[in-house]
């Protein structure tokens, strides 16, 4: 029951990293329809920034705050100079130059930062709490984890469905000529599409590294499952990729801690084949409404 | 590069001298029925020796392990600096291979056929070094010393040229399991095993002793760093003692783990897991703030067949401070450049044991013959004879605290399967005036 306990827990504190990841992926699909895969390289690189501002004596805070800010800039940065020349081509350019940013970037910090094992402090206790003389693997720590990203989707989900800005963001990506027509600044709005979901990469990216361990490929794991995630809850709905998170996260948890964790990476690969079998639009996602 | 094309074109104008000379010099010989004896041993002049070695110097294994070759660079100079071996100067190679066995392939036969190294020292790695096994053996390369534990380095008869060098993981499981039996009766034991061979033999040795005791064994892939469900399982089997063959980052991660569950089993870790420094140096950061003041490896039990950087009174630590002060590069004298001194200083050994004109057979057959005698600072003999080529024959055991070891007990000796623990007889050795073994020639 305890072993059950913990490894629920366990699971929901690694799913809820899974659930921020994918909400970037998410972020960037609604605003640009590309699939970004060097948003993990991107939050390494970020959280390398963190470290290196954390390690010259400042706290985790300004060390969070300036990995948002790098992530934001960052995003935009990329958007600008790698993405757009790519952007109105087949849709496979992006992605493929999204593949090669993600190998250029991990290169780049283990040039800069080393490819070392470094440990990345963590603002919050890492001890579970005791209730009642049972032992918890919940910690400070994981509340912190889980309390950014339900405020990040829910800041996301305010912004496309309450705000002029989060739909013209939609709309620039759903039909950027239509959208230009009626006046959208389009290309301003994938500008900021890509800068706000490097800033909720970078978020993901300290959320997971914060009390363990990061080097150059650390977030590779993240990636992978983070997009199952994002797959499982339809790529275009932020609570669908909170739930697809918390569920990957569980889901593994167990197949690791009751079958063995060589096959953690398997039941990933099956979860995915699944859901593109049984369910290719995701669990959340309304896309039927848009086949009229 | 150009550093390394550079002393290749240099080797490649001493190969070309030496030719010369011993042309010149055959002058003197008789003639006639000499013609398989003239064709020059591989690697070997008379001038220098070349060897060389695959370690992880780049990827996830580079902590720790890149310093084991700057060590043995180390002592490899301080020697050349007294005038090599019988005339010798020793040339080592190193390349990286990041810890990727088909990286190893590629430098390993870099090593054999463009360096034409005599010989292979200390290549590092269980899942790398098997790669190239077959490889080394067939070409009659001398593979000395693995870096490795496993026992697939002890194979004479499949593999004649490989031999192993550190304690095999089954007999450091045997040990430790021993030891735990004896003074740990009435624990229940967990295992946290890396899911390959390492973690396979050293259960195969624990399990000798503690098949009763053992109530869970998991196994983590390398790779994956979530942890959690492993320790999880542990803890809810009710393990009070967790006996770890794993490697310093899983060391961290399972501390950490650990922390967050409140799970305070007495730790055990294998030699190779439980470097205080390097996992020290990981753990310090989450040591410093939430949690205690204590270092979170305090008390935690392992071994060690090796004089360690934390004891400086150590004859043979003074030696290598020497050398590194003396040879070394940037950085401090670790654990791990010790390592890579010791792994040079027998190969030292072995070439003096296979006398004045040494080839890639008499190599071979000198460690066979007389590597048993040698001594260095090592705790225990090696186990090497002509039907056995295992390494150190023993461990101590050992308690951490306060970043320094103290030893609980003496030298403990055994061999692979049921063989006995019996406790060490021999004195230490002493490191010579000079730093450099004078082992005869063997035969």
């Amino acid at each position: 029951m305890q072993q059950f306990l913990n490894v629920t827990l366990t699971g929901l504190g690694q799913g809820a990293v899974y659930a921020a990841f994918a909400l970037a992926l998410v972020l960037i699909w609604r605003s640009t329809r590309v699939v970004n895969f060097a948003q993990g390289a991107m939050a390494m690189f970020t959280t390398y920034l963190a470290l290196t501002v954390i390690e010259g004596g400042q706290s985790y805070w300004v060390g969070l705050v300036v990995a948002l800010v790098a992530g934001l800039v960052l995003g935009a940065v990329i958007e600008r100079l790698v993405i757009r020349p790519v952007e109105g081509g087949p849709e496979l350019n992006a992605v493929i130059v999204t593949l090669g940013l993600f190998v250029a970037l991990q290169a780049l910090a283990a040039i800069l930062f080393g490819s070392t094992f470094r440990s990345f402090p963590a603002p919050f206790d890492l001890r579970g709490f005791t209730v009642g003389g049972v032992n918890i693997a919940f910690t400070p720590n994981s509340i912190y984890i889980i309390v950014a990203v339900v405020v990040v989707m829910l800041a996301l989900v305010a912004l496309f469905r309450f705000t002029d800005l989060g739909l013209k963001m939609r709309a620039a990506a759903f039909s950027q000529e239509v959208s230009r027509l009626l006046g959208v600044p389009v290309g301003r709005m994938l500008t900021l599409g890509w800068a706000l979901a490097a800033g909720v990469g970078s978020l993901s990216g300290l959320l997971i590294a914060g009390g363990s361990l990061v080097f150059p490929a650390y977030m590779d794991a993240v990636i992978v499952y983070g997009f199952v995630a994002a797959v499982l809850g339809g790529l275009d709905s932020p609570a669908g990729a909170v739930v697809g998170g918390l569920t990957i996260g569980l889901l593994l948890s167990y197949v690791s801690g009751y079958l063995g964790s060589e096959l953690v990476a398997l039941a990933a690969l099956a979860i995915l084949v699944a859901v593109l079998l049984v369910r290719p639009q995701g669990l959340f996602a309304r896309t039927a409404a848009r086949r009229v | 590069m150009t550093r390394r094309s550079r002393r290749s074109a240099l080797a490649a104008a001493a190969v070309a001298a030496a030719v010369v000379l011993s042309a010149c010099g055959a002058g003197g010989r008789p003639d006639g029925g000499s013609g398989t004896d003239a064709a020059p041993a591989v690697g070997i002049t008379d001038t220098s020796v070349k060897i060389g070695a695959h370690f992880p110097l780049t990827g996830v294994a580079a902590p720790g392990y890149s310093e084991i070759p700057t060590g043995a660079k180390a002592y490899f100079d301080f020697v050349n600096a007294a005038g090599g071996i019988n005339g010798r100067t020793i040339d080592y190679v190193f390349r990286d291979d990041a810890y990727n066995p088909t990286q190893t392939s590629q430098v390993v036969n870099e090593l054999v056929l463009q360096d034409q190294v005599f010989a292979l020292l200390g290549g590092l790695g269980t899942p790398t070094h098997s790669a190239v096994l077959d490889y080394l053996n067939s070409e009659g390369v001398p593979d000395l010393f693995v870096s490795s534990g496993s026992l697939l380095w002890d194979q004479p008869a499949k593999n004649p040229q490989t031999f192993g060098w550190q304690p095999d993981y089954e007999i450091e499981g045997k040990i430790v399991g021993q030891y735990v039996a004896q003074n740990f009766p009435q624990a229940k034991v967990g295992l946290f095993l890396q899911d390959d061979d390492f973690g396979r033999d050293g259960e195969l040795g624990a399990r000798r002793f503690l098949d009763k005791q053992i109530v869970a064994a998991e196994r983590y892939t390398p790779g994956n760093t979530d942890v959690a469900p492993q320790i999880a399982a542990l803890q809810a089997a009710g393990a009070d003692l967790v006996i770890g063959f794993n490697v310093p980052s899983y060391t961290a991660l399972s501390q950490l783990q650990s922390l967050r569950l409140n799970y305070k089993p007495q730790w055990i870790y294998s030699n190779v897991g439980s470097d205080p420094g390097l996992v020290g140096s990981l753990l310090a950061r989450f040591s410093e703030g939430a949690v205690t003041d204590a270092g979170l490896l305090d008390g935690v039990i392992t071994t060690e067949y090796l004089p360690g950087v934390d004891a400086p009174d150590d004859p043979w630590v003074q030696l290598f401070q020497r050398v590194w002060d003396e040879h070394g590069g940037d950085g401090e004298l670790t654990n791990y450049r010790i390592y890579g001194m010791s792994q040079a200083y027998t190969f030292v050994q072995a070439l003096q044991a296979a006398g004045a004109d040494p080839t890639r057979e008499s190599i071979v057959a000198a460690v066979e013959r007389s590597g048993a005698q040698f001594q260095g600072p090592w705790v225990a003999p090696f186990r090497y004879s002509a039907d056995r080529h295992a390494g150190v024959s023993g461990v101590e055991v050992a308690r951490i605290t306060g970043g320094t070891t103290e030893s609980l007990t003496p030298v403990l000796v055994t061999d692979n399967g049921d063989a006995p623990i019996t406790e060490a007889t021999g004195e230490p050795a002493a490191p010579p005036a000079n730093g450099i073994p004078a082992a005869p020639p063997a035969g």
